[in-house]
């Protein structure tokens, strides 16, 4: 199950991304979110509403951020939830995807990050 | 040109390098300026290996690249080419023959091949300088060992390195990389990993499904290579996944750079990262390769072809470049014969055809014969056609034909091995190498003359202290001799050992029922008891000589070339077997007579004049004549085939020879020269007297086409044996 | 009891008329005035009896040696293979073309006969093994004789015929 929400981060068109990213939900999210970065010049995902993420999930977005390079767009990932930042850990992707991750506090919250 | 044709193409061409290594070995020992054999062998193996560095051939650069070393040496530092190295060269040549063969065969390498090569390896140790010069296995490289620079941290090297790249199906078929790292971190600590998600394509082209990802990790564990591995098996197929243990050398994570498709620096930092490797060691590597390739010019294109390959991406038209690029550096090298090749079906084909052609020709000329006055110009045109058609022929035929040297040289190796197994010394001496005969004929004669060669060597010439004895040269000698004489080809394999001993012939003839107690044989008759089948005087039938087969199938295959075989032997002196073969088989040029109205053909080869009989009839004596000064046996084709009908006024000679014999055919007709094919008459005619095949004419006549040797013997049987040219009339009465 | 063996009898008349029968074909023709035939299987061709070469010193079942379109075949008379006088050459008189083959060797051969009628379609059941008597043509080239309306027709095992080993020994 997959949501993808439309709102703003301070001032900039975000997406946040909810439920599960795994091989199930890969294939039509791939289509949202090329489109999505063809309509933005920049674009934030929030990844705070992410409960599962499997490799086919984390290999979506490490493939949007290539694309973003390739066509020329920014795209940051923020406000990674705990499964996302497990993921990251595991396959040590944080300076691959190069976003700033915070490490929650014992209670997650969903602060937003400032601007990097 | 695709891939599989340029590795065909290697093969055939390594395999002809082999022949000229081994020949360079069997020649080169005792000669006082061994330089050519020596460059030829070096360059036979340099060639090998360069070019199966090309197609990622490592077992044969492996084991190709000491044996050049070894050769390097020799060429180069002076090392002595002993009778000993020259042996284990020769078994250098055969494993690599093997590989080749197996090549071919694609048959992956076996342990035991393996295991075989090693072994000579091993014992060229010695021949190198302060040992076995370190190639790495599987690298075309010769890296020198890198050392590690002293209070180094290379912390990673304590650790199993795991490198995975996982195949595209494994998202699909429902499993998940993360529960294999999260499963090796329950075996110890990941110390490092990294991920790579390699070849991400654009847009469309991604198929989100399909797992890129690859992994480089370090694992501190206690676990065994085995756990390690099972933790992967459900993943295996289609996976690739290698481990390097603790505490390897720096020339394995260096190997494993190169076996893994990312970039090289990449992964190098990878494993800087991880610990494998210092940044130093990194460094030194990928310095190393940068100066082999841009060194010397072929090592480039190998270079060039390793890389390319080991990344699945081989463009056909670069790795074509590069073989050709080797192919010129060898032909400068090299003064070679310039040779095309072609295939042997095609060839045949083009015989057939010229034959039919010739028959063509020869029919479209008869029938401008038949046209009548006023086609002079017609007549002109054939025969300007038929001259022409003949060059053809001539050329064609020409193409036929090979050395036979080629096969007399096989015989080198074989009388070296042979004669060391069985403790004999035995000198090969070949004559008339270049002597060139049909290649239908040299293809059937090697068996039979491999097999005279073996009884020779196995009965005929005597062991060294038998022949001391004898007061004869340690060594024995195996000549092979090849000539041409009237139109044939002769062929002697001679030995000076112990001749054939009559006397046992004879008894197991006997034994054998082949002969009756009692039976009054000439020496010789008793000697050509050998052709009979079923006949062999071996007591023991080594296993060399083969499957024993016996004279009888040597003598059976060269009367199906249509040639002859006979024995001259003296005990105690030795033993010569000569066989007379004909120049070739598809067509011949011949003669053409007629005897009530049929046509014959005699082999124009054998035809020396043609007379008139009637001046010579009023001296004949019983089928004898004076031939200025010599005598001259004749017999008339008409009496000889039993041809009903009158005999003619006039009738004419053909002098013929055969051998050193000569005789004349006495026929109605001359009908002049012409060249046709030869149509053999098969098996039902093989007893057939007088008669060696059949030939279509122009006018799609059959004419026969004469055995000459069977005409003399037939001549012989009625009129007495042919005096040889020198006896003279008076002394025939 | 006595009704079971009737039912069983009925029930083989039955099983016995059911199975289909192979035919093979032969070409008939005549020499000497009898009809022989052979498979049909062997036969390449049938050509008219045209000029042949004498090859010398054969046997005399060996008429000699024909070009059939580049190839030179060997022609054997029936009539004196079978021990009788020469076929002697009329109009109608051809030469039939087989293809034999004898362990590894395929051969071309011809075969002088007076004429060809037909072609016989003959069932495995028509045929009958040969009588002791009623031929002088050597029992063991027949492969059997076969009634076709009204006639007896001599089926001939050319394999035998014309082995090429005997013909060969023959020669010398």
């Amino acid at each position: 199950m997959f949501q993808i929400v439309r709102s703003t981060h301070e001032g900039e068109p975000s997406l946040r991304l909810e439920g599960d990213l795994t091989i199930y939900e890969v294939t039509e999210a791939k289509g949202t979110l090329s489109a999505a970065l063809d309509q933005h010049p920049s674009l934030q995902l929030n990844l705070s509403g992410l409960e599962e993420l499997d490799t086919a999930g984390v290999q979506l977005l490490a493939w949007l951020k290539q694309e973003a390079r390739r066509r020329g767009r920014t795209l940051t990932l923020f406000a990674h939830s705990p499964a996302v930042v497990e993921v990251f850990d595991l396959l040590q992707v944080a300076s691959l995807f190069g976003d700033a991750i915070l490490i929650p506090p014992a209670a997650p919250s969903l602060i937003a990050p400032s601007a990097s | 040109m695709d891939l599989d044709r340029a590795k065909q193409t290697y093969i055939i061409e390594a395999r002809e390098l082999l022949d000229s290594m081994e020949e360079a070995l069997l020649t080169v020992e005792g000669m006082s300026e061994p330089e050519e054999p020596i460059n030829a062998m070096f360059r036979a193996v340099h060639t090998i290996k360069g070019s199966a560095g090309l197609f990622g051939l490592d077992g044969i650069v492996h084991f190709a690249h000491t044996v050049e070393s070894v050769l390097d040496r020799v060429r180069g530092s002076g090392l002595q080419l002993t009778g000993e190295l020259i042996g284990l060269m020769l078994e250098c040549h055969d494993h690599l023959a093997q590989l080749i063969s197996d090549l071919q065969s694609a048959l992956p390498e076996t342990a035991e091949v393996t295991l075989a090569g090693e072994g000579i390896l091993a014992r060229l140790a010695p021949y190198m300088n302060g040992g076995l010069a370190k190639a790495a296995k599987a690298q075309p490289i010769e890296a020198a060992p890198l050392r590690r620079e002293a209070g180094a941290e290379a912390p990673g090297r304590d650790c199993w390195h795991v490198s995975i790249r996982f195949s595209r199906d494994v998202l699909r078929n429902g499993m998940d990389p993360l529960s294999f790292v999260r499963y090796l971190a329950t075996m110890g600590e990941i110390v490092h990993l990294a991920s790579i998600f390699g070849n991400l394509p654009e847009r469309e082209a991604f198929d989100p499904e399909e797992c890129r990802l690859g992994l480089e990790i370090e694992l501190d564990t206690k676990a065994e290579r085995a756990a390690i591995e099972d933790v992967f098996e459900f993943v295996r197929d289609g996976s690739e996944i290698r481990l390097i243990p603790p505490n390897a050398k720096v020339e394995d994570y260096i190997q494993l750079i190169k076996e893994l498709p990312e970039e090289d620096r990449f992964l190098g930092e990878i494993l800087v990262a991880g610990g494998c490797l210092t940044l130093h060691e990194l460094e030194e590597a990928l310095k190393v390769q940068r100066q082999e390739a841009y060194g010397d010019g072929s090592v480039q294109g190998r270079m060039l072809g390793t890389i390319v390959i080991q990344e699945n991406a081989v463009p056909p038209t670069v790795v074509v470049a590069a073989l050709e690029k080797q192919k010129k550096y060898q032909e400068r090298q090299a003064q070679e014969l310039r040779v095309v090749k072609v295939s042997a079906e095609k060839l045949d084909r083009l015989v057939d055809l010229v034959g039919e052609l010739v028959i063509a020709g020869a029919s479209a000329h008869a029938k401008a014969g038949q046209a009548g006055t006023g086609s002079a110009s017609l007549l002109e045109a054939t025969v300007t056609v038929n001259k022409l058609v003949e060059e053809i022929r001539d050329n064609a035929l020409s193409l036929r034909m090979v050395q036979i040297g080629e096969t007399f040289n096989k015989f080198r190796r074989i009388v070296r091995d042979v004669s060391l197994e069985l403790g004999k010394a035995i000198e090969l001496e070949i004559h008339g190498a270049d002597t060139e005969l049909d290649k239908t004929i040299v293809e059937k004669l090697s068996d039979p003359l491999m097999h005279i060669v073996r009884n020779s060597i196995d009965h005929g010439i005597e062991p060294v202290d038998v022949r001391r004895a004898r007061g004869k040269p340690e060594s024995g000698t195996l000549a092979l001799h090849a000539s041409h004489e009237s139109g044939s080809i002769i062929i002697e394999v001679s030995d000076d050992g112990g001749g054939l001993n009559k006397n046992r012939i004879l008894a197991k003839a006997i034994e054998r029922g082949l002969v009756k107690t009692g039976a009054n044989l000439s020496d010789q008759e008793i000697i050509n008891l050998i052709f009979e089948p079923g006949f062999s005087t071996a007591d023991a039938v080594s296993n060399l000589s083969g499957r024993g087969v016996g004279m009888d199938v040597v003598r059976r295959n060269i009367d199906e070339l249509r040639g002859t075989i006979e024995v001259e032997t003296e005990e105690g002196l030795g033993t010569t077997l000569r066989m007379r073969l004909p120049l070739t088989l598809a067509i011949i040029d011949g003669f053409r007579v007629e005897v009530a109205g049929a046509s014959y053909v005699v082999p124009l080869d054998v035809v020396i004049e043609c007379l008139d009989l009637a001046p010579f009839l009023e001296s004949e004596h019983n089928h004898l004549v004076n031939l200025r000064g010599e005598v001259l046996p004749f017999l008339r084709l008409r009496e000889v085939f039993q041809i009903p009908g009158e005999v003619p006024a006039r009738e004419r000679v053909v002098v013929i020879q055969h051998g050193d014999l000569r005789a004349g055919i006495v026929v109605d007709r001359l009908m002049g020269e012409f060249q046709t094919v030869i149509k053999p008459l098969g098996k039902l005619f093989k007893g057939a007297k007088g008669i060696g095949g059949s030939t279509i004419l122009g006018t799609g006549e059959v004419a026969l086409i004469l055995d000459v040797a069977q005409m003399v013997q037939l001549a012989t049987e009625r009129h007495g044996p042919p005096r040889n040219s020198q006896a003279s009339l008076t002394e025939s009465a | 009891m006595a009704e079971l063996i009737k039912f069983s009898k009925r029930q083989t008349q039955i099983l016995s008329a059911a199975p289909v029968e192979r035919r093979e074909q032969y070409l008939a023709f005549t020499l000497g005035g009898e009809t022989l035939a052979m498979d049909i299987r062997a036969i390449r061709e049938v050509i008219q009896f045209g000029s042949i070469t004498d090859v010398p010193l054969m046997p005399t079942f060996i008429r000699g040696v024909i070009n059939l379109r580049g190839s030179v075949v060997p022609v054997i008379d029936l009539m004196v293979r079978f021990g009788r006088s020469a076929t002697a050459v009329a109009n109608r008189t051809c030469i039939v073309i087989l293809e034999l083959t004898q362990g590894e060797d395929t051969a071309e051969m011809g075969v002088m006969v007076d004429n060809v009628s037909e072609v016989l379609s003959i069932g495995e059941s028509e045929v009958e093994p040969t009588p002791a008597f009623g031929s002088d043509i050597r029992s063991e080239f027949i492969a059997g004789v076969a009634k076709v309306e009204d006639r007896f027709v001599i089926l001939l095992d050319v394999n035998k015929v014309l082995s090429v080993d005997e013909l060969a020994a023959l020669i010398g």
